[in-house]
């Protein structure tokens, strides 16, 4: 298949399950459940930078939150496409975060969001070439040193691409996994989004991208914004996946098996119990798996 | 100390702690009784702070599209200041051009 | 050389023009429309989140206005650390020098107390002040001892009626009454257990507290507030401190 199978995935307590995105609006809820209250989905993840304050409630709320479900760790703010490196001080606020929390999996963005000090607040772009692919493999060496843990590297959503990329996406993550032994978040919405933005085939990336080191997979729903006769799908995490987003997840999962995934809604958010309900689907999907290669088995 | 003496001093302390001993157990038990599961983190009286919707959160998404034209600064009547008495330099214009400013 | 993009991705997205265009491409439409996205989600993501940092200064202003003000701050004053629980510090000072807000000068008194009640929020958790502890020390030490202020304890003083405007900005309050706003208040947070208590203190209280956060002894703290209201009552202020968890420590020398 591909080169990848010499960086097997290390061992998760996340099960390969349904999870949900653990936000703001949900945490007193959750948190104040009694002790022996079934958990509100197989695993949560919170995003890292949202926890970084030195007290308080949000934090007591999060140590009763993780009593009962196991806790992975997005990072949004790292910028693992930055020129000028990590932030030494951003990687010691995170690195007591995870030692709070003890997370059973990192990950991060392949994007930008800090130049010259500045963080943006927001995935920036990268161009996919031979000088940004050393930019990143450093980065991403670099924090899985500082953490000693591996770090997934996700899949972002794009609106546009550089004129100086000489790869696709799918190629510069394999090479990354190569180079540092990361494994990958697949954003199945992403693909979608990003495909459709940049005229890609979302199958023919999902096809290729080295599906062996993939250790979580994010479902999400985006806006489709019309404007004179371009359309762009915007990853704004404000509503339900689509089907055609689901009909890829389908095959994902018939071709490479379970993995830990999880459901993202950051904007609009309903009630805790619409997640669950979309989780639910995940799982359904995952449970009524039926191996590709099962026919040959026999 | 000029104005209280010592002997006040003590009285006034000895009675705080003895009042305050018996009006506040809850907060005086102090931090990490996760007992009582009841208990609404952060949830507060009115004119408290309503601590869940604090701020600082971050997300992975995209906003949409949003209008960048300068026009807002007009719209100041929409607020409470005017009820309260404060008043505010109405803008005249056709708003704020969008400049360079790269920050 | 990819830096110098970065960079020019940087001046795009918190500006108005296109220095990117030369470097990147869209697959249908425009580039224009494409690099929009990023620009709207850096900015309003921005303006939202001093938006949930400051609710009563939108309030006061209205939704538009503010957002116009904010996205002023957010072009010249970009995040320095990627965590938002800590962006805004800078915007009362912004607010108190803005020119179109130079006939709301009690606006940004109303955004330190905003701001203050987040670091509240926000600050490191420590043990209230151990009231037993504190009835074991003899009583002829206890003009001498030095309170530690609760890392969650913060003071506000301004010569504008910024607790009542706050009060009245809240979201639950339907009614804004006409507000006497050259009234001096001084507020006091504190966070006992989880919750920020937000309280409107007297001057001679005020004074107190800032003595002690300057390291003063009691009994000199006391001397302070005394001569700021010599009717300053000691025992009762004391009490009320207790209750809020103000202090999380005593010394003796």
């Amino acid at each position: 298949m591909n080169a990848s199978a010499t960086f097997s995935l290390k061992q998760s307590p996340i099960p390969a399950a349904a999870g949900i995105g653990l936000r703001l609006q949900h945490l007193n809820e959750i948190a104040s459940q009694a002790d022996d209250a079934p958990p509100v989905a197989s695993w949560l993840e919170i995003h890292s930078e949202t926890f970084l304050n030195a007290g308080g409630p949000r934090l007591v709320m999060l140590q009763e939150v993780r009593k009962r479900h196991p806790i992975s760790c997005h990072g949004v703010g790292l910028s693992l496409g930055s020129a000028q490196g990590l932030d030494p001080a951003h990687l010691k606020r995170l690195a007591k975060l995870f030692d709070r929390v003890k997370p059973a999996l990192l990950s991060e963005h392949l994007a930008w969001s800090v130049v010259d000090g500045a963080y943006l607040n927001d995935l920036l772009p990268l161009p996919y070439n031979d000088e940004m692919l050393a930019v990143v493999s450093a980065n991403v060496s670099r924090a899985q040193d500082f953490f000693g843990q591996q770090l997934l590297v996700e899949n972002p959503s794009s609106y546009l691409s550089f004129n100086a990329s000489t790869m696709p996406e799918w190629d510069f993550l394999a090479r990354l996994v190569q180079n540092t032994g990361c494994g990958l978040l697949l954003d199945v919405n992403n693909v979608y989004v990003s495909a459709a933005n940049n005229a890609f085939s979302a199958e023919d990336y999902l096809a290729s991208v080295p599906s062996d080191v993939v250790g979580e997979i994010h479902l999400a729903g985006h806006s489709i914004e019309v404007e004179g006769d371009d359309r762009v799908l915007v990853d704004t995490h404000s509503t339900y996946v689509c089907d055609p987003v689901w009909g890829l997840y389908r095959d994902v999962i018939a071709r490479i098996g379970a993995r830990p995934t999880l459901i993202e809604w950051d904007m609009d958010i309903p009630a805790l119990s619409e997640l669950q309900h979309e989780a639910t689907r995940a799982q359904a999907v995952m449970d009524a798996r039926q191996p590709q290669d099962q026919a040959c088995v026999a | 100390m000029s104005e209280l003496n010592l002997k006040a001093l003590a009285a006034a302390v000895a009675g705080a702690v003895a009042v305050a001993s018996f009006a506040a157990p809850s907060f005086a038990q102090g931090m990490g009784d996760s007992k009582g599961k009841e208990k609404c983190y952060g949830v507060s009286k009115a004119g408290e702070n309503q601590c869940a919707s604090a701020n600082g959160s971050h997300s992975c998404q995209a906003q949409s599209k949003v209008d960048l034209d300068g026009n807002e600064w007009k719209y100041v009547e929409a607020g409470s200041c005017a009820k309260m008495g404060g008043k505010i330099q109405a803008f005249q214009g056709k708003g704020t051009p969008m400049k360079k400013n790269g920050g | 050389m990819w830096l110098e993009t970065q960079r020019a991705f940087r001046a795009t997205v918190t500006g108005v023009d296109d220095a990117i265009a030369p470097q990147a491409h869209s697959a249908h439409g425009t580039l224009a429309q494409r690099v929009a996205v990023y620009r709207n989600t850096v900015q309003q993501s921005l303006i939202d989140v001093l938006a949930s940092a400051f609710p009563a200064v939108q309030r006061i202003v209205g939704v538009r206005f503010f957002s116009a003000l904010a996205r002023d701050f957010v072009r010249s004053h970009l995040p320095d650390v990627p965590q938002l629980s800590v962006y805004g510090v800078k915007f009362p000072d912004f607010i108190a020098t803005h020119k179109r807000l130079s006939d709301l000068q009690y606006l940004a008194d109303v955004a330190r107390l905003e701001w203050a009640r987040g670091e509240s929020y926000f600050a490191a958790d420590a043990a209230p002040l151990d009231l037993a502890g504190l009835a074991a020390i003899a009583p002829e030490r206890l003009a001498s001892v030095i309170f530690t202020l609760h890392p969650a304890t913060r003071l506000v003083v301004s010569p504008h009626a910024i607790h009542r405007v706050w009060m009245v900005n809240q979201p639950d309050v339907v009614d804004v009454p006409a507000i006497d706003i050259g009234i001096a208040e001084r507020v006091i947070l504190t966070r006992p257990h989880y919750a920020v208590m937000v309280r409107l203190i007297a001057p001679a209280d005020a004074a107190f507290v800032a003595a002690l956060n300057r390291k003063l002894s009691l009994g000199a703290a006391a001397g302070e507030a005394l001569s700021v209201d010599p009717a300053f009552n000691l025992q009762a202020v004391l009490q009320d401190h207790f209750i809020h968890g103000t202090f999380s420590t005593v010394q003796t020398e």
